[in-house]
């Protein structure tokens, strides 16, 4: 194991042991190994940066480095973009911690030091963000080195397995020169991603969203307040921020979309799926802060007559997200809402029951334009999972669920 | 203006106040306690004659926010964040040591303010300091601060006090208007020292900081960047007007009166004795102990902020202790220390901690500055937002004065006998 503070500046010998100068920065090169040291960056005492391969390396420690090469054997370094520079690209960089899902800043990376045929290959092993690393910073240069280990080992260390650093790229084109995926970060909870996403600067929060998949980007910014929804969507391409806003359960996207700039909203609106953007055109069309305006269109529905059989089929060709159905709503002649059938019971009972028995008999309900204090009196006084809008002739027109209400009470304290 | 043109007007309006808040806030906290004594002192001991220097400190004030609020807006990152990526862990170490350093000091005079607002109303600061620390520890912990701010910065139209008690006092105005504009210097222990204090309270480090992390925060876009300047601008002039105003009523009441030292509150307080008679020492005292009450919220808090974030710690007062244990660490102790240092310690026995922060003021303030320029100088940083040669020359003269001014000051706390007695 070695550590870059202990690599930086190391003395770097050629073929007959004459001094090259001292080392600079490594890279790794992402499209040949993603952990392999391929490029050593040497500062000739001429102050010219030299670049010597991984091939070239014969030694290291933490004394000094020693090459095959001749010293007029040494190419100059051309700058190279696709190349991961340890130095510029990671320490003090603010990277995305996989593992333990939160952005850290980075104090020092780990490297090992591995013989291969003929030569020696120092490998990225971690980056650390302890304390360990930020005293090792400190001392750098001004003791011993193995007097600085002596006294690091002693303290807490931070390592990041390589395998589960994420490195924020804003730039595109350079993020698929260095293969940077967020392949990993997709996998994490939305919400664990959305804290993330608020640790970050604006730059970085649109590289992420920029590079996930549109349902993931959806879900992750539906957990973000909503001024920082409104101001990525604006700063993203639009067609990709109308692809994403499509993504949104209606309630959400209407809220964001209530933050853009009427033109921007509109714009992105036009750009989506006709019924997503239909659905949501209703939605928009709620006063702030009451039941219309805080609940979905998401909900699933049957006619008064039909039977539990029925219901579960409406069940399955439901496209929204399961997991929120908890009432299956009955409607009768024009779209009126007539009853409420929780899922438990359609479950429990016969498939040719007639849903109207299973039926409270008048479900409790709560009109468009009542403001969010009445709906969280009503979720509080009947212990409600979800509560149904309806207009004032009663039809049904979409569902408060027990999430929104608790954002509701939560930012409003 | 037809219907249109008016139309748009307001969406101005509406997208200025949107944006509105961290140049006035800084500005606002920038006139604390020490603020407020400063610039009593200067007009009761010499009248107008430090006047001249409010202008060049404005430009001086807004040419460095500027700075930063563009940084914040371009780069979406806090000053912190950005010395650290440029400049290396070692570097924002020491720097954010002394910042701490800086901000204890600040924090004390904070709270020296409170107690000597407090003493107005015969409120011992054995019970006035403990409670104010207590008081504002819990505001932030306990998260009503955001609600809290509004009214300490609704507090501060109380600052129209001066000007109202100017006009009562009717002061020599053409006097004064000429002192502004005309520079008159006087080569005396006691005025050099005058004008660098005037200088030191008004451009201090944790404003920079203080600015790029709200800007950031506020999330100001590009596009709404001049909105964001004019509020800079707008803050920073309106530190200096309230210093003008406390100025020129200073001189036209207690500098006249010929007995020009202030020792206290009450001493300060009879600046306002043309508008408010014998209420002027309560009509201060307030004034004092909000001032002092707000930037002792914001101080601690804003260190502790960007201490964390330069150095990669967890922060933010919407996580638990056990998670951001170094930052409430940090905020705590600013305040337990600020709060010990002017409850324990006698008057005198302050002066090492003051000169303490005053020192580490001295080395901070040239290179958070040459920091500051480097980077809004640097295109894959700032892209088409780089300073121009233009603003350039002038940010440079600006910091070479201001650095030269603060190593005086540094040169003048340790060796006061260097210079030509008064």
């Amino acid at each position: 194991m070695i550590y870059f503070t202990e690599l930086q500046h190391l003395p770097m010998y050629g073929v007959k042991g004459e001094f090259l100068g001292h080392l600079e920065d490594v890279c790794v090169d992402p499209s040949q190994n993603p952990t392999r040291v391929a490029a050593y960056l040497v500062r000739t005492p001429k102050k010219l940066l030299q670049c010597i391969t991984y091939e070239q390396i014969q030694s290291l420690s933490v004394r000094a480095g020693q090459t095959t090469v001749p010293r007029d054997g040494v190419r100059c370094y051309a700058p190279d973009e696709a190349m991961i520079h340890i130095k510029k690209d990671v320490l003090d960089q603010q990277i995305i911690d996989v593992d333990n899902r939160k952005a850290v800043r980075v104090n020092d990376v780990d490297f090992d030091i591995e013989p291969s045929d003929g030569h020696t290959e120092l490998r990225v092993v971690a980056v650390n963000v302890g304390l360990a690393a930020a005293v090792r910073r400190l001392l750098q240069g001004t003791m011993a080195k193995h007097r600085i280990r002596m006294l690091t080992d002693l303290l807490p260390n931070a390592p990041i397995l390589w395998e589960f650093v994420n490195l924020i790229e804003p730039d595109p084109a350079r993020r698929l020169k260095l293969r940077i995926s967020y392949d990993r970060l997709a996998k994490l909870h939305p919400a664990d991603l959305a804290d993330i996403l608020e640790e970050l600067s604006h730059n970085e929060q649109k590289a992420v969203i920029e590079s996930l998949d549109h349902e993931t980007a959806a879900q992750a910014l539906s957990e973000i307040p909503t001024k920082m929804q409104a101001d990525l969507l604006e700063s993203i391409a639009p067609e990709k921020a109308a692809d994403i806003v499509e993504e949104m359960p209606p309630d959400e996207a209407a809220d964001v979309l209530n933050q853009l700039p009427p033109e921007t909203s509109a714009e992105l609106l036009a750009d989506m799926d006709k019924d997503d953007a239909r659905e949501v055109r209703g939605l928009l069309g709620f006063e702030e802060n009451t039941a219309g305006a805080i609940m979905t269109t998401e909900c699933v529905f049957v006619h008064e007559t039909a039977t539990v059989e029925g219901a579960i089929e409406a069940l399955k060709s439901y496209e929204g997200p399961i997991e929120a159905v908890n009432h299956i709503y009955l409607i009768g002649k024009d779209a009126t809402l007539s009853g409420a059938v929780p899922v438990a019971r359609i479950v429990l009972s016969p498939a040719s029951t007639p849903l109207r028995e299973l039926s409270a008999e008048t479900p409790i309900s709560v009109q468009a334009q009542e403001d969010a204090r009445s709906v969280v009196d009503l979720f509080h006084k009947y212990n409600l999972l979800s509560l149904p809008v309806v207009d004032e002739d009663n039809h049904l027109l979409g569902v408060v669920t027990a999430d929104d209400v608790l954002e509701l009470v939560i930012n409003r304290k | 203006m037809n219907r249109k043109n008016f139309r748009r007007f307001w969406a101005r309006v509406l997208i200025f106040v949107a944006v509105l808040g961290p140049g006035i806030i800084t500005a606002n906290v920038d006139n604390d306690a020490g603020g407020i004594y400063t610039y009593s002192a200067a007009g009761a001991k010499y009248g107008f004659s430090l006047l001249w220097t409010l202008i060049p400190i404005t430009v001086a004030l807004i040419i460095v926010q500027e700075m930063v609020g563009r940084m914040g807006v371009v780069t979406g990152k806090g000053l912190a964040d950005l010395i650290r990526e440029e400049y290396g862990f070692r570097t924002t170490f020491i720097l954010m040591v002394l910042l701490i350093i800086t901000d204890l000091g600040n924090t004390v005079s904070e709270f020296a303010g409170l107690a000597s607002g407090m003493s107005v109303f015969h409120m011992s600061r054995y019970v006035a300091v403990p409670l104010g620390a207590i008081l504002v520890w819990l505001l932030v912990v306990k998260g009503s601060y955001r609600y809290v701010e509004k009214v300490f910065l609704a507090a501060c139209v109380i600052y129209i006090a001066y000007p109202v008690s100017c006009f009562l006092a009717r002061p020599d105005w053409t006097g004064a208007l000429v002192s502004t504009v005309k520079p008159s210097f006087h080569l005396t222990s006691g005025y050099l020292y005058m004008l660098i204090g005037l200088v030191g309270t008004t451009i201090a480090p944790w404003m920079q900081f203080y600015l790029q992390s709200a800007v950031v925060e506020k999330g100001v876009k590009l596009k709404d960047y001049l909105y964001s300047r004019l509020d800079v601008v707008v803050g920073c002039i309106i530190t200096d007007v309230v210093a003008f105003f406390i100025i020129v009523a200073c001189a036209g009441t207690i500098y006249i009166s010929g007995n020009r030292e202030i020792r206290d509150a009450a001493d300060a307080a009879l600046a306002l004795g043309p508008l408010a008679g014998h209420a002027a020492s309560a009509l201060f005292a307030v004034g004092l102990c909000n001032a002092s009450l707000f930037s002792a919220c914001i101080l601690p808090l804003a260190t502790a902020y960007y201490v964390c974030e330069g150095l990669g710690l967890e922060s933010g007062i919407n996580k638990r202790f056990n998670e951001a244990p170094a930052f409430y660490w940090l905020y705590t102790s600013l305040i337990f220390l600020g709060m010990l240092a002017v409850v324990a310690l006698k008057e005198s026995q302050q002066v090492p901690i003051i000169l303490l922060s005053q020192v580490a003021n001295g080395i901070l303030l040239p290179f958070v500055v040459i920091f500051m320029l480097q980077l809004t100088n640097r295109k894959d940083i700032m892209g088409e937002y780089r300073n121009s040669r233009f603003f350039n020359v002038i940010a440079w003269i600006t910091c070479i004065v201001m650095v030269a001014l603060t190593l005086l000051l540094l040169v003048s706390s340790f060796f006061p006998d260097k210079l030509p007695a008064a």
